[in-house]
């Protein structure tokens, strides 16, 4: 199942930065969305993790 | 007494792209083809019957503004032609999210854009578009 990310204020039912899956975008073009800014291919970037590596003991 | 609902001020989104602050009329035309039923016999000319079924010839037409901004109207409706998209459209912008029998939201599913004019500009004039989109299955939701 392909996801995708919406990227303008202008997209029906969902916020910008919310992912939508194929089931939400039956009978509209995904195509269309994409090249016209509405969507992105590239999914939401989880949070970022920080694990402390830094073993020196001063 | 008769009533009558004036739609001044439907809501409507293009394949999903909210447009309405965009529009400036808006037709929707439902439709079935009609076919002649008449046959020996008939005094008159008849068409459908209960027995009939035509095809659907709807039509949705619209105008907008035109903008080039990103994500608004050149950016949202070139992608579209001669391809099939769905249409929404409500008396109403609540009737959009949550139909009912006073604000029904009509759906234009498989509907067919030929043509788009990229630029319509005159001196002194805003940019409108006016787009006509054809076919498709129309439905009618009040829930």
């Amino acid at each position: 199942m392909t996801s995708y990310m919406v990227t303008s204020d202008r997209f029906a039912g969902f916020k910008r930065g919310d992912t939508v899956t194929d089931k939400d975008l039956e009978g509209v073009d995904v195509e269309a969305l994409v090249e016209g800014g509405h969507l992105s291919t590239q999914s939401a970037k989880k949070s970022g993790k920080t694990k402390d590596t830094d073993t020196d003991k001063d | 007494m008769a009533t009558t609902v004036y739609l001044s001020n439907p809501a409507l989104t293009i394949n999903s792209v909210d447009l309405t602050d965009q529009a400036t009329s808006a037709v929707l035309t439902y439709n079935y083809e009609q076919l002649e039923t008449t046959a020996f016999g008939d005094t008159a000319r008849k068409f459908g019957g209960s027995a009939v079924t035509s095809l659907q010839n709807n039509s949705f037409e619209v105008t907008l503004y035109q903008s080039y901004a990103a994500t608004e109207t050149e950016a949202t409706i070139y992608g579209l032609v001669g391809i099939q998209t769905t249409i929404e459209v409500s008396p109403t912008a609540a009737g959009l999210a949550t139909p009912s029998a006073t604000s029904p939201k009509f759906s234009l599913v498989g509907c067919y854009l030929e043509s788009h004019t990229p630029i319509n500009a005159s001196l002194g004039e805003l940019s409108t578009i006016t787009l006509t989109f054809t076919g498709g299955t129309l439905t009618k939701a009040v829930s």
